[in-house]
């Protein structure tokens, strides 16, 4: 154990920095992939039929595909194709496009059980098709997705481990690191299994104090 | 740009990629079995009478569902030895897939045991079963027809999970796919035809669950 | 009250001629006629299924229709003429001309994530482009008239049935609309509560507002209506002030209809 510390405290700045990277990778993630999802779940409601069905086939195909896999395809597909992304933007597009298909079919959701009555007093009082989406569909249904959301969150930082895998120097690849010098494993797995449970519970946390401050009157 | 698909890797190493399917079909099957058990102990305790039961479960649930799955099969597999336990690659990996869905299947079997009505539980007793014939009997078949959609989309999501057992050198799908993309450079190739078997086994999958629940209509 | 009778034959504010809607390959409205002028009060009756809400919900455009035309104050609404084909108007326009016809409905409809005020307001902010103020003192004003000034911020589910149609009431009059619709608007009200907003229809049909309302009750509809208009399978079937229609109806199916309602 008190090896466990001396050689945790050694390696801090390590640490810290791979949770930052953490972090940052899942907060672009849940930030563009709900901007996406939005765009999304909006295209597969009220969408003409080609966009409708474009928006399915992206989201069938994002969700019927392993995360892992759409990690790897977007590290090494765009560099053939003639575009070079690094693999940290490799993984954060691999996250986002995965976000905004889950984000886009719990929209597609929550639109749906948004009662047809409130379209039409929206329509009635004179609203176009965006204004009633953005002053009475979307702030309803953002109210009922709350909790899926911060379960998103909670999954997209659990799949940001998946970016180890290209080289993204993020939490639990820098654990590796760590652990490749000190031989450590158990006690730097354990670590790391409990760096990522606090985030998460904060996650959960903040989403529940948030949930009691939007709720229905 | 200048990029031509060609197939023909995929083609020559297509029953490689099809093992690899199956053997990651095989991976989510032990582990839904063995999840499965551990969902129905972790679900039955979660609405028991004995407090420190439900405090095991709950924290059990919390801690997995919080905790990313890589880091749980890293740990299994490279972790383990250290306290004397060493697993082969594939094993090991089956044992953090069902710990992992273990949690997940708590909470589903939660649900369909809160839903079976309680006057079903009752009618059990008046008839002279015991708490466990009850259980066996009535409440069992009763949750299991409930869950049995939940079910089937937990084996789709584990068997998009094995993916990840690639990261240890398990020679499933993802694996395959990425060994061609090194091999060959066939990366556009590789990578459509890994997420098309994918979502080719989910809807087939799908399908065969829907086929399976209108077999077994709810009560 | 204005007298229809007497006032000048002038330009009727709302003309509906020869309108024809169908559901697939149901006909619904067979060609209805229908004129409301400046500041009269008219009240459609009649069986269920006749087609009164569908013909409420083509005049605010939120169905379309196939065959005849609504002219508000001389305007077609919903649909323009184009080398001799009828085309929809664009979402923008159809908002705009929505935006002069207020609507009641039946189950309210209120916005739940706003308060009392928070409804009235959304349209005079982002329709009318009301700062944000003015818009306040607007609602206040309007709630204060259906008497519930001091409920301006509760939440909807804050109020009782009664007081959430007239919160919608007051949102749909604070347009300033030209024209309101009220289709049935106490037949989700639980008996008790049902005066409270007949009252404050009857204050703003006193004060000269245009209003086209459908309504199950027959003492509400001839106290507060200059013509009262009898539809029957998608057709008009009878029109005329309340106490020639209640008190000497000629149609059959009328008199068959007033037989079977109670409170004439
Ligand atoms: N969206 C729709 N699709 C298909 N048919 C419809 C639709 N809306 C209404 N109808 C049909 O149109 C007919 C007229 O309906 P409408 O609601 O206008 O009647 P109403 O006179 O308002 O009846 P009530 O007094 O019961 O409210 C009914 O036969 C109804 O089934
Ligand atoms: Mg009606």
């Amino acid at each position: 154990m008190d090896d466990l510390i001396t050689e945790a405290w050694d390696a801090r700045d390590v640490i810290l920095g791979g949770l930052l990277q953490t972090l940052s990778i899942s907060a672009l993630a849940i930030v563009l992939g709900t901007l996406l999802g939005v765009l999304v779940g909006v295209a597969l409601v009220y969408g003409a039929w080609p966009l409708r069905l474009a928006a399915r086939a992206y989201a069938d195909v994002m969700r019927g595909t392993p995360v892992l896999v759409l990690v790897l395809a977007a590290f090494y597909m765009p560099a053939v194709l003639g575009l070079h992304l690094q693999p940290f933007a490799a993984g954060v597009l691999a996250l986002t496009l995965f976000c905004g298909a889950h984000i886009g079919e719990l929209i597609r959701g929550a639109l749906g059980s948004i009662p047809r009555g409130q379209t039409e007093a929206a329509k009635a009082v004179g609203l176009t098709f965006f204004g009633v989406l953005a002053h009475v569909l979307l702030p309803q249904a953002l109210r009922s997705l709350l909790p899926p959301w911060i379960n998103t969150c909670v999954e997209m930082v659990k799949a940001s481990t998946l970016l180890s895998v290209i080289g993204v120097g993020e939490l639990l690849l820098r654990t590796q690191e760590i652990i490749g010098r000190n031989f450590m494993t158990l006690q730097f797995y354990l670590l790391v299994g409990a760096l990522y449970l606090v985030v998460n519970f904060a996650i959960e946390q903040a989403g529940k104090a948030l949930e009691r401050r939007v709720a229905f009157r | 740009m200048g990029y031509t698909l060609n197939f023909a890797v995929v083609w020559a190493n297509l029953p490689k990629l099809l093992g690899g399917l199956l053997l990651g079909l095989e991976l989510a099957a032990a582990s839904l079995a063995l999840g499965t058990l551990i969902g129905l102990a972790g679900g039955f305790l979660s609405v028991g009478a004995s407090r420190p039961g439900r405090a095991l479960a709950a924290t059990y649930v919390a801690v997995v569902r919080n905790t990313p799955i890589l880091v749980i099969v890293l740990m299994l597999y490279f972790a383990l030895p250290d306290l004397g336990v060493q697993l082969a690659k594939g094993p090991s990996f089956i044992a953090a897939l069902s710990l992992y869905s273990g949690a997940y299947l708590t909470e589903v079997f939660r649900a369909g045991l809160v839903a079976v009505p309680p006057g079903l539980v009752e009618a059990g007793k008046a008839i002279g079963l015991t708490r466990f014939g009850v259980a066996l009997h009535v409440v069992g078949p009763v949750m299991l027809r409930n869950v049995l959609p939940a079910l089937g989309s937990t084996f789709i999501s584990l068997f998009k999970d094995t993916s990840i057992a690639a990261a240890i050198a398990v020679p499933e799908l993802t694996f395959q796919a990425r060994r061609i993309n090194v091999e060959s450079f066939r990366v556009v190739e590789a990578w459509t035809a890994a997420s098309a078997l994918y979502i080719a086994t989910c809807f087939l999958i799908a399908a065969a669950l829907r086929g399976l629940e209108r077999r077994f209509p709810k009560f | 009250m204005p007298s229809a009778e007497t006032s000048a034959p002038a330009r009727p504010l709302l003309a509906i001629r020869g309108l024809r809607k169908s559901f697939g390959a149901t006909e619904i409205l067979k060609g209805v006629d229908l004129d409301v002028r400046q500041g009269e009060v008219v009240s459609i009756i009649g069986s269920s299924g006749s087609g009164k809400t569908t013909l409420l919900r083509c005049v605010n455009l939120l169905e379309e229709f196939q065959g005849g035309e609504v002219l508000l104050d001389g305007e077609p609404v919903g649909y323009r003429e184009q080398a001799g084909r009828r085309l929809r108007l664009k979402d923008r326009d159809l908002a705009r001309q929505r935006a002069q016809t207020g609507m009641v409905f039946q189950s309210f409809n209120l916005f739940p994530h706003l308060s009392a005020a928070g409804n009235v307001m959304l349209g005079l902010r982002k329709v009318k482009g009301m700062g944000k103020a003015e818009a306040r003192a607007v609602a206040e004003r309007w709630l204060a008239r259906v008497g519930l000034a001091e409920r301006a911020d509760h939440a909807p589910s804050q109020l009782s049935g009664g007081q959430q149609q007239r919160v919608a009431i007051a949102r749909a009059l604070a347009m300033e609309p030209k024209l309101v619709l009220l289709d049935e608007i106490t037949s989700a009200l639980d008996p008790e509560l049902v005066g409270e907003v007949l009252a404050t229809v009857k204050a703003l049909a006193g004060e000269g507002a245009t209003l086209l309302l459908v309504t199950h009750e027959m003492r509400f509809a001839r106290d507060v209506s200059n013509t009262v208009v009898f539809m029957e399978k998608g057709l008009v079937a009878e029109r005329g002030p309340p106490g020639d229609l209640f008190g000497n109806p000629r149609h059959p199916r009328l008199i068959e209809f007033l037989r079977g309602t109670r409170d004439h």
